[in-house]
């Protein structure tokens, strides 16, 4: 019990400790820029939650960012590096925006489960081949998935720019026949973002719960020893990473459906990126990710208000957050009561 | 279409033009890789050099100064990654990304703010890097076609190119190297400091990397876009991979991407939808690579099952 208390002591610290020096240093450059810090950080909270619409649109930005987080944990619990979350959530999309436009012969409610079935089967397709090519042939899934997102972002703009195209100036769809009820209006924030909580539960239920999960963390964690159990790890860490696309397929289906009722060029830019920073801030723990997938949506969506606001541009706010990443990596907590334990025993 | 015009001599330029740039990447990773680091930063490195290279040679009117300050700049980044890897056991290819969003982010707000810019940063005084003139060649005619006016950072490429062979394969400094990356343990046994050696390796691929920056900003282009490295880095890496971080083969794989890329500049000339002429480098590259490290793997298939032991 004791030594529980002290690991959850540590992982909390581990995340809080890399805030407070982003944050510092987040006011360093602010007031470096002649600001003041409190009205920029008032100004990126009130642009995050005052009224209707900055708060639906808070969780709107929400609802993709749980569902790419989730993804991205998903595969990494298998040992997989998944960046191609967003090439899913792109293709996902299109493929939603291409059935919900065109096979409008099926009844609403079926098509509307269609239209989440192909974004699913695609996406998690797309997934399987840098999956396999880890497996069988050990090419980096890193390197292939940040490559393939670049080939799904250009698939998507093809199509929307030439045989999907709406004939409107931006390159876009035409309107999908189906949609999300949206539950806010007059922001963007829709049902989608149940199916995210339902996803996300679920997905928890199964790492922790069946077979399944148990199998996709032993791989993650020892796959000789999994194979020695008995367990494909070939066959496992693929399904986890087809399990991982799909929940990107339905990310970019909600988007499609839910935000934007049709597929617009370039939506998704940024959000497989920003799932993985959530995930890896918490070090792939599932259960407190969406927390700070939360914090990331309000930052994101406050960093607009504290641009129109302040003087202080809103790319400053993704410095601040790679830099709390790139601290929140390391393990600075443990590491420190190491060096303090050796000097400790040093002394004695 | 008329394949006469796409495929002439004037292509084997452009092929190792348009190559040059995911060279300088692919040896910043090459150089990591010996050591068993996978730099996944490479691209934030180049990002974090284009941008200073550009900002530099902007304000102080030396291609120079510019240079050295990109490489400069790749070095501090670099050892952000190795401080975060090597003492504060962060997962390298976590950080590495962290290092890469950062400098996509850094490199766009310090264009806000210090520049006064956005999306795109264009400037007659900008110096680019100069290219080598050679008054004698350009009367011969395809050779002078060829190797004439060349940027001195494409030059350098090749120079960099054999100097790493020669280190990493010919120099006691090299043979810890790679010591380092087969085996640690064996190599500390022998006596080598393990994390000096990591230190080292990654402070010299942020040095390249700075430089890779520098030549896409002021040699290839004379410009800093947002974002402007577009997967470069990454293809960097896949080529390394494609290598096995020797630097010669390396650079074969960046001349096949670089050769798609040219093609495809020449096709869409002709006709051919963009997005689908931009998307071939990267389906080229991960075809190449999955058929490199495939036949890699069915070669110690091979080589395994004739020194069957048990």
């Amino acid at each position: 019990m004791n030594k529980k208390k002290k690991i959850d002591f540590k992982s909390v610290a581990n995340v809080l400790l890399p805030l407070i020096l982003a944050l510092i240093i987040g006011t360093i450059i602010i007031l470096c820029l002649g600001e003041s810090p409190i009205v920029a950080f008032k100004a990126l909270i009130e642009g995050a939650f005052k009224g209707k619409l900055k708060l639906g649109t808070t969780l709107a930005s929400f609802t993709p960012l749980l569902l790419t987080t989730t993804a991205f944990i998903i595969a990494a619990k298998a040992g997989g590096f998944n960046v191609g979350v967003e090439g899913e959530v792109f293709l996902g999309g299109i493929t939603a925006a291409y059935i919900g436009i065109n096979w409008t012969f099926l009844p609403k409610p079926v098509l509307l489960i269609a239209c989440f079935a192909g974004a699913i089967v695609v996406a998690a397709l797309w997934a399987f081949i840098p999956a396999a090519l880890r497996m069988y042939y050990n090419v980096s899934e890193v390197c292939t998935t940040i490559l393939m997102n670049s080939v799904a972002l250009y698939i998507t703009n093809y199509l929307v720019s030439g045989p999907m195209s709406a004939g409107a100036a931006n390159a876009q769809s035409d309107p999908v026949t189906v949609t999300l009820p949206q539950i806010m209006k007059p922001s963007s924030l829709n049902v989608g973002i149940f199916i995210a909580i339902a996803v996300t539960l679920l997905t928890i239920y199964v790492l922790n719960k069946t077979s399944l999960g148990m199998k996709i963390r032993m791989v993650g964690t020892n796959p000789a020893n999994a194979e020695f159990a008995g367990i494909n790890p070939k066959h496992t860490f693929i399904k986890a990473m087809m399990i991982s696309g799909a929940i990107g397929g339905i990310a970019g289906a909600i988007e499609v459906l839910g935000v934007h009722g049709y597929f617009l060029n370039n939506f998704a830019t940024g959000l497989g990126t920003n799932g993985m920073l959530a995930a890896l801030i918490v070090k792939n723990n599932i259960v407190t990710a969406p927390a700070i997938a939360f914090f990331i949506a309000v930052l994101k969506s406050g960093a607009m208000g504290m641009q129109q606001a302040t003087s202080v541009p809103k790319s400053l706010v993704d410095t601040i957050t790679a830099v709390f990443i790139i601290f929140a990596c390391m393990e600075l907590i443990g590491n420190f009561r190491k060096s303090k334990k050796k000097t400790d025993e040093k002394q004695a | 279409m008329e394949l006469g015009k796409i495929f002439n001599s004037s292509l084997i330029y452009a092929t190792f033009r348009s190559a040059t740039p995911i060279i300088y990447a692919a040896l910043c990773a090459a150089i990591t890789q010996q050591a068993d680091i996978l730099n996944i930063g490479t691209e934030g490195i180049m990002l974090i050099g284009a941008f200073m290279a550009v900002a530099v040679s902007y304000l102080t009117g030396s291609w120079i100064l510019g240079v050295l300050v990109a490489m400069v700049s790749g070095l501090v980044l670099a050892m952000v990654m190795a401080v975060g890897n090597i003492k504060f056991k962060s997962d390298i290819c976590a950080i590495g990304m962290g290092i890469n969003m950062f400098a996509l982010a850094i490199t766009k707000f310090l264009l806000n703010a210090w520049l006064g810019q956005s999306g795109t940063f264009m400037s007659p005084e900008i110096k680019s890097i100069p290219k080598v003139h050679i008054p004698g060649l350009s009367s011969i005619p395809v050779i002078g076609d060829i190797f004439n006016d060349w940027y001195i950072t494409e030059w350098l490429v090749i120079v960099l190119i054999i100097v790493l062979w020669f280190v990493f394969y010919k120099t006691v400094w090299g043979l810890r190297l790679r010591a380092v990356g087969r085996m640690p343990l064996a190599a500390q046994t022998a006596g080598i400091n393990v994390n000096a050696m990591k230190y080292q390796a990654i402070a010299i691929s942020g040095l390249v990397g700075g430089l890779a920056g520098a030549h896409l900003s002021l040699g290839y282009s004379t410009m800093f876009v947002e974002n402007m490295t577009s997967s470069r880095g990454f293809m960097g890496v896949a080529a390394m991979y494609f290598g096995g971080a020797h630097p010669v083969f390396t650079t074969i794989g960046c001349l096949v991407f670089g050769f798609t890329d040219s093609v495809g500049a020449r096709l869409q000339a002709n006709g051919v939808p963009s997005q689908l002429v931009l998307l071939m480098p990267y389906v080229v590259t991960i075809v190449v690579l999955a058929i490199s490290m495939a036949t890699k793997m069915s070669a110690e298939k091979k080589r395994k099952s004739s020194l069957v032991t048990h």
